[in-house]
């Protein structure tokens, strides 16, 4: 008679296995994904600056450069951000949503649907955050004419949050916020069918 | 998950969600665990920001984990010359700093364990194993990192910044998912109406 293995070691084990598939994927999408990010990041810094003067154009594929036209396009790119370094926990977001044993598929790509979208606006955030933060502290005399110091403290330390704890430790959040009952062992909460309101006694 | 101790010792508790139960009631030991985590996540990260914290703590923190990458290195038998935080031979040399020395893994092991609902005892022996496996981890990255600097460099800032990355913060959350899923506390059941 065999007994079960306990529920972290299957899910550990097919995190290790869903890592490579999940890989494969990320490599294969991340040059479109990188160009969509650029895109929106700029749509983002161009919304809060008057008038829109940011341009970012993506460079050897993992990177975007940050020109400014109010600047002399002598100047050329003022700073470039590598964006693939944004995005790669990605692998073990897709890994562990798609890893929880005993779950149906439907649900387990629900959630990892409903996380990859949250994952998406943080990642544009995050590079918002970066552009940003070299604005404010990595211009030289410009930065220092144009950001105070509460706002350089404010950028920089932003920045620094959302790329390091929280990008690193995204993944775990969102698994934990879809998941913390099957780790704790606790009943799922009931559903209530699509459509049907609940008859109060 | 019938595997789950605490599911055979408290099947049905007053926690059970009932689908009368409100969002915030249904899902509070979530909501709970996150507002900590992300609390204690942003304070860590903040507190190791400030320059005093960076200069007594962590510099010299990293400093000793250069030094034992060092040793590490010689024992493989690199020749390995140390200053301060930089290793360097013939073929390549690095500059471990922060980022490089485990403490962003530590600081996330360290939330999600303070924040899950667990007694104190276990939270604390689950973070001296914790950080001294993600500090083993750390040490095999560093190795691993200046061993390809020197023999495989087309590859160093894949690994620097993917693929190591990646594996230390892996082994953070599985150490942790092992924990939580061990020492699960179970919530008192209380009295039925």
């Amino acid at each position: 008679m065999t007994t079960p293995r306990p529920w972290a070691l299957r899910f550990a084990q097919r995190v290790m296995l869903w890592l490579i598939p999940v890989a494969v994927l990320w490599i294969a999408i991340t040059p479109f994904y990188n160009r969509f990010l650029t895109q929106s990041a700029e749509n983002l810094v161009r919304l809060t600056e008057r008038p829109s003067v940011t341009r970012l154009q993506i460079k050897d594929t993992h990177y975007f450069v940050i020109t400014r036209s109010d600047l002399p396009a002598s100047q050329g790119f003022l700073d470039s951000v590598r964006v693939t370094d944004t995005h790669f926990p990605l692998l073990m977001l897709g890994a562990f949503f798609l890893a929880v044993p005993g779950i149906p598929w439907r649900r387990r790509l629900e959630n990892l649907g409903w996380a990859v979208l949250i994952a998406i606006f943080f990642h544009i955030f995050s590079l918002f955050l970066w552009v940003k933060f070299i604005y404010a502290t990595q211009l030289g005399d410009w930065s220092l004419e144009n950001y105070g110091p509460l706002a350089r403290n404010v950028w920089g330390l932003s920045k620094h949050l959302a790329d390091l704890p929280f990008k690193l430790a995204l993944p775990i959040l969102l698994w934990a916020a879809f998941y913390f009952r099957e780790l704790t062992g606790r009943p799922a909460p009931a559903r209530t069918p699509r459509g049907k309101k609940k008859r109060r006694s | 998950m019938p595997e789950s101790p605490h599911d055979q010792s408290n099947p049905k508790s007053s926690d059970e969600p009932g689908a009368d139960a409100g969002f915030f009631q249904t899902y509070r030991q979530e909501i709970g665990f996150i507002a900590i985590f992300v609390v204690i996540l942003a304070g860590g990260f903040t507190l190791i920001s400030w320059t005093p914290v960076n200069d007594h703590v962590i510099e010299p923190f990293t400093g000793g984990i250069a030094h034992a990458s060092g040793i590490a290195l010689n024992l493989i038998g690199q020749g390995i010359d140390k200053n301060g935080t930089v290793l360097r031979n013939e073929r390549f040399a690095v500059n471990i700093r922060n980022g490089c020395n485990g403490v962003e893994t530590m600081i996330i092991f360290l939330a999600a364990v303070l924040a899950f609902p667990a007694p104190w005892k276990a939270r604390l022996v689950g973070l001296a194993f914790g950080i001294l496996a993600i500090q083993a981890v750390n040490l095999l990255r560093v190795v691993a990192l200046f061993l390809t600097g020197a023999y495989a460099p087309d590859f160093f800032d894949s690994s620097h910044t993917v693929v190591w990355q990646t594996i230390v913060i892996l082994s953070g959350v599985l150490l942790w998912v092992f924990w939580a899923n061990r020492f699960a506390s179970p919530r008192p059941a209380t009295a039925t109406e």
